[in-house]
């Protein structure tokens, strides 16, 4: 009972052609882009032409610091991120798991998530000063909540009937977590840890750009304050790309484990 | 044990009478806010720390710095532009995302440029606006309006697709304008999704105006607090912390409050039986 240009639009959308669009767009955008800056629409010392910053790129993969800047942002994002999926998800599962733990402590986390986490910018500069541990501190703080919330609503919401299932067949109750509580948690915990890695990627640049601590960030501040233009849009794209490389990674290993509980879902529904 | 605290509660709900449930309700939700306030207050008492001052300290440099006229010369700047960006935000989320959404040869021609400025982290961007625009409330405001869109536009695009298909064939064969279509049908059940896009937004938005203001600017609430870390007067930077927590969960808030009066009459519509 589709319409016949709703048909149309798909076939459209899957075909032949609809790489080749996001191809030619996007080639479209840069010659527009690269013509604006020939023709001085665009100055070159506010927005550089396309061809300048990929040279400019070019550069700045070739050099050591822009591996080593990359390295360490890259560390501390991981490590941050680590930290608080260690932290939070257990407890998440835990406060989810009783409905006193969960009540009590939905306010507070709900308080404690809305303070954005840069206005813990001073203090951690205060306490460790521009380095590593600063920037550690400001990711478990911005990551933590998300994961958290998410834990515990994914258990608060697992199934009634496979819960009670579960205990009329008298699964222990490691059993019981392993098998009925876990699983169905596991979607909620992934959005929370893709909420979070975004999240701690935000809060690990903005800590080197504000706070100085070395990193990608720190880069990009010293290319603005030599007013090297190019180099400065050259890390942007390089951070950019990062983002799309961390969201594509996260993306698959979801698919992975939501494809596990997708055919697991029918079983008891 | 779970189960056990659970019918516990539903138990006492129900023998008790709606009232008592409720209050036992509002203590359960409350004790540890309270508990970890009092904490906090006895532990910080007299505190000799230099970094960790104490709570009656904090809370008199809050009354002093950020309540009447001293706090809102502070506050006020920051809420204009966040509500300037935020807004801006919004309806260009919403005007493209709905284009995007109806358009879906167009959409997915621009989605690589969409991912790939999707993924600039909106810091990244601080140094480029601070070439751009300078120190100011345009290059704040533009940052906002970039960082927040993003979330905006994605759910509207997924929200206006998501439309009931029976729904498009029965506007089209009826042959309705289409502004009507798309202000009397497809926005309105694409409004959850648009909330929940918003909803995020919001937050970011927060996030954004503060780190720019703790950068370039000369006012604002991040101006504030960075500039009383740096003057080494940590009541203020305290108090300066926790006047953002509060506005930040005021905010949040007004925003669900705003939320139900818009998603009213969608609930409305779809708890029908049967639906």
């Amino acid at each position: 009972m589709t319409a016949p240009g709703a048909l149309l639009r798909r076939a459209g959308a899957r075909g032949v052609g609809a790489g080749e669009a996001k191809l030619l767009t996007v080639f479209g955008v840069l010659v527009l882009w690269q013509l604006l800056s020939w023709t001085g629409a665009l100055a070159a010392d506010v927005i550089p032409s396309p061809a300048a910053i990929g040279v400019s790129l070019l550069g700045v993969l070739g050099g050591p610091e822009f591996w080593q800047a990359l390295g360490l942002t890259l560390l501390s994002w991981a490590l941050g991120l680590l930290v608080s999926i260690c932290l939070a998800v257990p407890v998440g599962l835990l406060l989810g798991a009783s409905e006193f733990g969960y009540r009590s402590c939905r306010f507070t986390i709900d308080f404690l998530r809305t303070i954005p986490p840069v206005a813990l910018v001073p203090l951690a500069l205060l306490l460790y000063g521009a380095t590593m541990q600063m920037k550690l501190v400001l990711v478990v703080l911005g990551a933590v909540w998300p994961l958290l919330l998410q834990s515990m609503y994914g258990v608060h919401q697992v199934d009634l009937v496979a819960r009670e299932t579960a205990r009329s067949y008298r699964l222990g109750r490691w059993l019981r977590t392993a098998f009925v509580i876990v699983p169905s948690a596991a979607p909620f915990v992934f959005t929370g840890v893709r909420i979070a890695a975004t999240m701690a990627l935000l809060l690990t640049i903005g800590a080197e750009v504000i706070g100085g601590a070395p990193g990608l960030g720190a880069a990009m501040t010293l290319a603005q304050t030599a007013s090297d233009i190019p180099r400065l849009f050259a890390l942007v794209t390089a951070s950019a790309v990062l983002g799309v490389l961390i969201n594509t990674v996260l993306a698959l290993v979801e698919r992975r484990v939501l494809s596990w509980h997708v055919s697991q879902r029918p079983t008891h529904a | 044990m779970a189960r056990v605290a659970a019918t516990h509660s539903r138990v006492t709900g129900r023998l008790t009478g709606p009232l008592t449930g409720r209050l036992v309700g509002v203590a359960v939700e409350l004790w540890l806010p309270v508990l970890l306030f009092a904490g906090w207050w006895f532990a910080s008492l007299g505190s000799g720390s230099l970094y960790f001052v104490g709570l009656d300290v904090i809370l008199e440099a809050l009354r002093d710095g950020w309540l009447g006229q001293a706090g809102a010369a502070n506050v006020l700047p920051s809420l204009r532009n966040l509500a300037e960006g935020f807004l801006l935000a919004a309806f260009a989320g919403v005007v493209l995302g709905t284009v995007l959404g109806l358009v879906r040869p167009l959409a997915n021609a621009v989605s690589p440029i969409v991912e790939f400025l999707r993924s600039v982290p909106g810091v990244a961007l601080l140094p480029i606006g601070l070439l751009i625009f300078g120190i100011g409330t345009e290059m704040k405001v533009s940052l906002i309006i970039y960082g927040s869109v993003w979330p905006i536009l994605l759910n509207t695009i997924d929200g206006v697709r998501s439309v009931d298909a029976t729904k498009q064939d029965v506007l089209r064969s009826y042959r309705v304008p289409a502004y009507l279509r798309i202000l009397g049908v497809v926005l309105p059940s694409a409004a959850p999704r648009i909330m929940v896009g918003l909803r995020t937004s919001l937050s970011i938005a927060i996030t954004v105006i503060v780190f720019s203001e703790m950068i370039g600017s000369t006012e604002g609430i991040g101006y504030a607090i960075l500039q009383a870390q740096r003057n080494f007067e940590i009541p203020q930077m305290w108090a300066g912390m926790l006047a953002l927590g509060v506005i930040g969960y005021l905010l949040n808030i007004g925003f669900r409050g705003v939320e139900q009066l818009v998603l009213r009459r969608h609930r409305a519509m779809n708890t029908t039986p049967g639906s």
